[in-house]
């Protein structure tokens, strides 16, 4: 049973399984084809986290024998936001659950001269405002891109309510920053880590995500 | 000998022990007593019906033997010739044997000891070896072995089949093919110089000093232990078809007592609601899974999205049953930044293996796959038989030492009558599988199938169940479809 430790943050169940997948991904000895598989089975977890926090409406089935089942089914469409290049990672764990969802993608990356982050590029679907957003990137470690992203949503028509954010593992630091701009969107993670170190680093983390998956 | 032999045979033979064609009463009381609760299910196999078959070289055993298995005609019963024991040979007897100076024929070359070791394993439903012996070499033939296992008809035929009082005793009907001695010779003669080469002064020399001997000595006396005497093939059809006859009749009896003994475990004084049950675990109607059952049950859904949202639930599914797979603790581990984790939660995922029942169990592997890296899957086809609905293990491919393993995951995708997961688990278990160590995924069940894989396994076997319908639901037409198998057929779109 999921939790929700803080107020909008809903933290999958900490079951030996999922425990045990983030020891995988946190250990600098695992090679990339392990770190890749169970990162990703970590994500499925979170995906479908956040498809049950979907609202559902009556549906009704005819069965193979003929009877008539009360079901129900998804109410409103969706659409995932990945955070170039780390939160594409999540993308295939998304379409494993919904096969053609939309994906937009934001490029949020640190100006050289201010040390801000900036963003570079958005491509979102047009009707993003009447879509659920699945926002994607693996750490919340300050939520700097994270909130610049969340404030392109916004800008374009999305409601709070209606943004689920998906991330690995995030910090109470990052949290707490972000829900000071956006208390209503709702945080679906795996793991809250201690803190930040000096660099802004997840503690204990697992270094850069965006590297491992791709990369090193 | 012989009779100093079967006086001690007859003394130290406790009347209860014994099981004969007609103590078929006897028999069942043996065994459940032998389980210790008559709640617990015994397959086929853990009661195999065994018959021997004896009498001397060349009376046509062997053909007798083999018609019985070939009337039967069901993968389940096996021809089983007591030659595989014969005894391995010393340098000096090996040599002896190729001059024809060794005697083949009297029960001291077979390993009756070891023969006896088998078959009572047989009798008790365990996976048996059994030895290949090479009368070329007149060795066992080293690193090779024929294994045995999920027989429910076994037929042993040797010359010594009806010999060893041990071996006798696992009988359960006892046949000795009589035929007169100089008929024996003849066919011999024939067999051995236009079949193997043989000369015929070697043969006539080896009749006369081992082969007959023995027979009139040890084999004929069998005689008065069989249950039916009958002359051999060339002109004993009739004798053959009344014996044939009277087995499949026993058989059937032992299928109607076997499907008898499944609908009995659906019923039990244990009416604990299955919420409560610690060892059933169900799935949390989420928004999900909800919608998912939603898109599955109806039937005009494609078979694409019927396969994809299978393959869904059913990662859901396998996911839920490793939640609490056994974790292991290690001093520490260092992230790539170089902070060090202590004591961290490990699980070792190589430790689980997958078997499926197929064909409805195969649904679950492309979500295996998912699950578990190169995960080690075996599986199990068990049908039921057209005309009685009683569950039949046709064969057995499992994960070597599967008993190793800290996880098996037992998976199907409907439970009707939970007949095919409660022969399943009993494979399981006979290769030596912990209960404790089983799970069973199921993703549609109904409440009887449950409650009568549980009162088998005395609730020790874990099971995971996308969804449960009620014994009351089932009773009305509303929920007909948790009677049917729609699953397999619509996933791989073939009825």
């Amino acid at each position: 049973m999921s939790t929700e430790p803080f107020k909008n943050v809903i933290l999958i169940p900490q079951t030996n399984q999922l425990l045990g997948l983030y020891t995988i991904i946190r250990d600098a000895q695992t090679k990339r084809p392990d770190f890749i598989f169970y990162s990703d089975r970590i994500i499925r977890l979170l995906v479908e986290e956040g498809l049950n926090q979907l609202p559902v409406t009556p549906k009704s089935v005819e069965t193979a024998t003929n009877q008539t089942f009360e079901g129900v089914s998804f109410l409103g469409k969706i659409c995932g936001v990945s955070i170039v290049r780390a939160g594409e990672s999540m993308e295939q764990g998304l379409r494993e659950c919904c096969r053609s969802v939309r994906i937009g993608k934001i490029l949020i990356q640190r100006d050289e001269e201010t040390a801000l982050p900036r963003l570079f590029y958005e491509k979102l679907p047009d009707d993003i405002s009447e879509r659920y957003v699945f926002l994607l990137d693996p750490m919340l470690a300050t939520g700097g891109s994270a909130m610049m992203a969340t404030d392109v949503l916004l800008k374009r028509g999305v409601k709070q309510d209606r943004i689920f954010f998906l991330n690995l593992i995030c910090s109470k630091e990052g949290v707490d920053s972000y829900h000071e701009k956006f208390p209503d969107v709702k945080i679906v993670t795996g793991a809250v880590d201690e803190c930040l170190d000096e660099n802004k680093y997840l503690v204990p983390g697992l270094g850069d995500f965006g590297d491992r998956y791709y990369c090193i | 000998m012989l009779s100093g032999l079967m006086n001690g045979y007859v003394e130290s033979r406790p009347d209860e022990d014994r099981t004969d064609i007609n103590g078929d009463s006897a028999h069942v009381k043996n065994n459940s007593s032998l389980i210790g609760s008559n709640r617990s299910y015994m397959p086929p196999w853990t009661t195999p019906y065994i018959i021997g078959v004896g009498g001397t070289s060349g009376s046509g055993k062997t053909s007798v033997a083999a018609k019985i298995v070939s009337s039967i005609n069901m993968p389940w019963a096996v021809l089983l010739s007591l030659d595989n024991f014969y005894k391995p040979l010393t340098a000096e007897e090996r040599e002896r044997a190729f001059q024809n100076e060794y005697d083949f024929d009297e029960p001291a070359a077979i390993d009756l000891d070891l023969a006896y070791e088998c078959i009572s394993n047989l009798k008790r439903g365990k996976k048996t070896s059994i030895p290949v012996y090479s009368f070329k070499e007149h060795n066992r033939v080293p690193g090779k072995s024929i294994n045995l296992y999920g027989a429910s008809v076994v037929v042993i035929e040797g010359i010594y089949a009806l010999y060893d009082p041990r071996i006798m005793d696992l009988m359960d009907l006892k046949i000795y093919v009589d035929v007169d001695l100089d008929v024996c010779l003849a066919r011999r003669l024939s067999r051995d110089i236009i079949s193997r080469g043989r000369d015929l002064d070697g043969c006539l020399d080896q009749w006369e000093r081992f082969v007959k001997p023995n027979a009139v000595k040890y084999v004929s006396p069998a005689k008065k232990y069989a249950d039916a005497i009958i002359p051999s093939l060339g002109n004993n059809g009739v004798a053959t078809k009344t014996l044939i006859n009277h087995i499949k009749s026993k058989l059937q009896l032992k299928s109607r007592r076997h499907l008898k003994e499944i609908a009995k475990l659906g019923h039990s004084d244990n009416v604990t609601p299955l919420s409560q049950c610690s060892n059933i675990t169900q799935l949390e109607p989420t928004n999900q899974v909800v919608a998912l059952k939603t898109m599955l049950l109806d039937k005009y859904v494609d078979r694409d999205d019927f396969v994809f949202y299978f393959d869904r639930i059913a990662t859901i599914l396998i996911s839920r049953a490793l939640d609490d797979i056994p974790c292991h603790q290690i001093s520490s581990i260092k992230t790539p930044t170089g902070i060090v984790i202590e004591s961290p939660t490990v699980v070792n995922f190589e430790k689980v293996t997958a078997v499926t029942i197929v064909r409805s169990g195969d649904c679950f592997m492309q979500s295996l796959k998912k699950t578990v890296p190169s995960i080690a899957t075996g599986k199990l086809l068990i049908q039921s038989d057209l005309t009685t609905g009683e569950p039949q293990l046709h064969c057995e491919f499992l994960a070597p030492e599967i008993e190793k393993f800290e996880q098996v995951l037992l998976v199907d995708a409907q439970v009707i009558s939970g007949a095919a997961v409660i022969m399943a688990v009993q494979v399981l278990l006979d290769h030596g599988v912990r209960p404790e160590r089983i799970k069973v995924i199921i993703y549609l069940a109904t409440e009887v199938g449950i409650r009568r894989i549980n009162n088998a396994f005395d609730s020790k076997v874990q099971l995971y169940v996308g969804e449960i319908v009620p014994i009351e639901a089932l009773d009305g037409e509303k929920y007909s479809w948790a009677r049917i198998r729609f699953i397999d057929s619509k996933y791989f779109g073939c009825d």
